[in-house]
């Protein structure tokens, strides 16, 4: 059979603009590549300016995962400044960042992915007596009849790995409605400490700019409890019931698994010396859950041999690292850099910060099942991490609580407001969609340089100077595509990365407006 | 659980979307008799607009904060009032799927959200479906019936990408330079404040017009009154007590002045009407207004958090944020000050420099 070529673009359901262009041959994926089209440089526009600006400026990378970019850019700070987080400031960004991962993992889930795994349209056979659920299937059928499904119609039609049994995906519609509501309310919580969301306004370097009374911790802490009975009689329920009903031979089968390198920085610090993160740092290679390996962060090297950017294959130092666009460069096509670990394409994100940690809750599960890391692992990874996390978010309300009986509670580092003359920085921690860093040079109290690796660029990278694919590009080779007008298979590995486009292509660091003409179709 | 109450005893849309009216039309300061003549028009805005929105060189946030509203909860938007045709962050469709539906929505009556700004010098900055976002920002508007950019980058000026090398533009910037006439609503703040942008869509939708506008396309409802006119902490600005320190629990509301508050020179509701269903906002958060909602923002309002930024005081004329307080506590003294206060008080000066700040 001859090769097929096709191409999405845009993919839905994502954050930001990307496309996919793929080859099928015998109905599996047997090339791909992911392309990001849109770019707008927002590191240059830090250079010469004020470094506070940073936390700022670069929290607007990426309004989905709010708060991350800011949070990561203070940690940057906060080392060039030399400024020491008191208790107070590092537990409440702690609680401002977790009430993101709360609202942000379930509507990935919900909201982004799980029109993937529904045939909606069941709905219509659903024949029990619940009142909640009839309202539901009132609902839809009005809105069928009334000819408008929007935004759930047109999609990609359903295929045999969807669940389709008319009470599972009425309740499944009526969580994605009460989802809805959830990851509104948990925005609220990050709001409560950091003025809005998105894009909370209170992390600063040094800290964080609200002083906290004990009757918004505990509205906060009402709110969060709130949260966690949704996710584990809700969320993590469905997860498990969609990855292990029509879902599990994909499960099994690891569709969608790629390389099975990870890579976890290490997030939520839980002491004033970040010795015992949370979230635990940590590589695996090869999918050897057995072995895992320190993280080194001097180990991390960036390619650009299928990137349009000049340079040397490898631009070790993120400190000084510059990406001058090369447009006429031979191969390349992306505008996403190849970074790897000791040259190796790393998986970033929930599935491989929940490998490092393997909670019982996930291994058993894996086991039970015999699921392979892959699509279906990613999600249920990413909802075992949210309860962990919303968890954990008690203890550091308590903590907060004692801090805030102490006579010199301290949420600021006032004494290091003012930039240094000459310093750098560096601020590795975790977001949602994976390991995140950030890099400053300060020179004359102005940022000199300042770069961003985000978990997009990891996952979505392109191939490097071996030829070795990018992680999501592996994982897209020998997806099945049974019918290529359909490629349902493949929005559903893409979409289990969480892709961040907006983030990845922020990269760039043009020294002039030329780019090389992007040639769409074949 | 199991079970939404969604769509139980709370039922249709019809009562929601009354409520959010009779909000709105509190929040527009419409007389008592207008309101029967809003409920007949509600029943016909309730018809559901098509709408198109399209996203640029944004980070979803907008998008993101319209989902964060809880009062009418977001459910209810996307399912009752609003018909979302195209939206790359939340269409079930992708790739051709998503294109047609696009193109299918196009011959209709539809309103047209822009997020993210265009770029202007260079297409490839910024391809969406396979063809310059500018192209289809242009093809969308000629055929809309109304246009709401929202979000700073959407806005005049086009926020943080405005400040960037990469020529971007707002979309109303975008539209004069191409002669096309469709009315344009600038809806910036960075994210757009949801209520903002309901409120705007539900006056439209009822009255078939754009409600009052500044000359920055703003909604004067929402847009009209400068933040710092309207503080919380402008006691505090008067008596000249600036906040240095964020761990004092005596000035936990101190003025914001000498963190590098924007607020003297921002014109927005976000004093009167808070963020996440009207639970804090910035500078309730400790945090200085970085003056999101102006078209001079990002470029004009760096440094955010340095105390040298210079302001215009209305009868005081240019000074700096670090004499403010002692220009205004010292005038004070000498009963200056105390006349300077009444007037903004009064809301007359504040009104003279609101329209000054309009023109930009």
């Amino acid at each position: 059979m001859a090769v097929k070529k096709i191409m999405i673009d845009p993919v839905t359901r994502i954050e930001g603009h990307l496309k996919m262009e793929l080859e099928i041959e015998d109905g599996v994926v047997v090339d791909a590549r992911a392309v990001g089209t849109m770019y707008r440089g927002l590191e240059p526009l830090l250079i010469g300016r004020d470094p506070r600006d940073a936390t700022y400026v670069t929290e607007r990378a990426c309004g989905v995962c709010a708060g991350s970019h800011g949070w990561a850019s203070s940690l940057t700070l906060d080392q060039a400044y030399g400024a020491q987080v008191p208790a107070g400031g590092r537990i409440l960004r702690n609680l401002i960042l977790g009430a993101m991962w709360l609202h942000d993992h379930p509507l990935h889930f919900y909201h982004l992915c799980a029109l993937d795994y529904l045939d909606i349209m069941a709905i219509a056979e659903y024949q029990g007596k619940d009142p909640g659920l009839q309202a539901v299937k009132g609902k839809i059928l009005k809105l069928v009849a009334a000819g408008d499904t929007s935004p759930m119609t047109p999609r990609y039609k359903p295929d045999e790995f969807c669940v389709n049994d008319p009470e599972l995906v009425t309740t499944a519609v009526a969580h994605y409605l009460q989802a809805l509501d959830m990851q509104a309310k948990a925005k609220k919580m990050s709001a409560i400490f950091a003025g809005k969301q998105p894009h909370q306004s209170s992390i600063v370097v040094g800290g964080v700019t609200m002083l906290p009374t004990m009757s918004i911790v505990s509205q906060f802490r009402s709110m969060l409890m709130e949260q966690i009975d949704f996710l584990e009689k809700v969320y993590l329920q469905d997860v498990v019931t969609f990855g292990t009903g029509p879902l599990l031979p994909l499960a099994q089968a690891g569709i969608g698994g790629g390389d099975l390198n990870f890579l976890s920085f290490g997030g939520f610090a839980r002491d004033n010396e970040g010795k015992d993160p949370f979230f635990k740092p940590g590589i695996i290679l090869a999918g050897d859950l057995n072995n895992i390996i320190p993280l080194d962060a001097q180990k991390i090297t960036e390619d650009v041999h299928y990137s349009w950017y000049k340079g040397s294959a490898e631009s070790k130092n993120l400190f000084d690292d510059t990406t001058i666009p090369d447009l006429d460069k031979k191969d390349a096509y992306s505008f996403v850099k190849a970074p790897r670990y000791e040259g190796h394409p790393m998986e970033v994100g929930p599935l491989a910060r929940m490998l490092v940690m393997q909670p019982k809750v996930l291994m058993d599960l894996i086991t039970q099942y015999e699921i392979k890391p892959g699509v279906v692992a990613r999600h249920a990874a990413r909802a075992v991490e949210t309860i962990l996390l919303a968890k954990e978010m008690i203890n550091w309300i308590d903590a907060l609580e004692k801090e805030m009986g102490t006579a010199d509670f301290k949420i600021h580092d006032t004494a290091h407001w003012e930039a240094p003359d000459t310093a750098q920085g560096v601020g590795l921690t975790e977001a949602p969609r994976g390991a995140l860093g950030h890099w400053i040079k300060i020179k004359d109290k102005k940022t000199e340089n300042y770069q961003m690796v985000v978990p997009s660029t990891w996952n979505f990278s392109p191939k490097d100077e071996k030829g070795v694919y990018g992680p999501c590009e592996k994982a897209l080779i020998g997806v099945p595509v049974p019918d290529p007008d359909n490629p349902i298979n493949v929005v559903r590995v893409i979409r289990s990365y969480d892709p961040c486009l907006a983030c990845a292509v922020h990269l760039i660091d043009p020294k002039t407006n030329e780019i090389m003409k992007y040639h769409i179709g074949y | 659980m199991g079970k939404s109450h969604l769509f139980g005893t709370k039922g249709v849309s019809r009562r929601d979307f009354l409520k959010l009216m009779a909000v709105t039309s509190t929040a527009l300061g419409l007389p008592a008799t207008v309101f029967p003549k809003t409920v007949s028009a509600v029943e016909e805005a309730m018809a559901k607009p098509p709408v198109i929105w399209l996203e640029g060189m944004d980070c979803a946030g907008c998008t993101e904060s319209l989902l964060a509203t809880i009062n009418p909860s977001i459910a209810e938007v996307v399912l009752d009032m609003l018909s979302i045709r195209y939206h790359e962050t939340i269409m079930a469709g992708s790739g051709h799927v998503a294109e047609q539906a696009y193109h299918d929505t196009l011959s209709e009556n539809f309103v047209l959200v822009v997020e993210g700004s265009i770029p202007s010098k260079e297409d490839r900055y910024c391809m969406v479906g396979g063809r310059p976002f500018r192209e289809t920002v242009l093809e969308a508007a000629q055929k809309a019936q109304l246009v709401l950019a929202v979000g700073s980058c959407a806005t005049d000026g086009a926020g943080i990408p405005g400040a960037c090398d990469v020529g971007a533009v707002g979309v109303r910037e975008l539209l004069n330079e191409n002669g096309i006439a469709t009315p344009v609503i600038n809806l910036p703040c960075c994210p757009v404040k949801p209520a903002t942008l309901l409120g705007t869509i539900v006056y439209y939708l009822t009255y078939k017009e754009a409600p009052p506008l500044d000359l920055q396309a703003r909604p004067k409802v929402f847009y009209g009154k400068l933040l710092h006119d309207n503080c919380p902490r402008r006691g505090r600005f008067e008596a000249g007590e600036f906040l240095e320190d964020w761990n004092d629990p005596e000035q936990k509301d101190y003025c914001l002045l000498l963190k590098g508050c924007k607020g003297p020179k921002t014109y927005t509701d976000c004093a009167q009407a808070w963020w996440n269903d009207n639970t804090n906002f910035c500078i309730n958060a400790g945090s200085p207004c970085s003056g999101c909602s102006e078209a001079g923002f990002f470029g004009q309002f760096s440094p955010l958090y340095a105390k040298q930024e210079n302001f215009e005081l209305p009868g005081i004329g240019q000074i700096n944020a670090e004499t403010a307080g002692k220009v205004v506590a010292a005038a004070t003294v000498v009963g200056v000050g105390a006349h300077l206060t009444a007037s903004l008080v009064k809301g007359r000066v504040g009104k003279k420099a609101s329209e000054q700040g309009e023109d930009k």
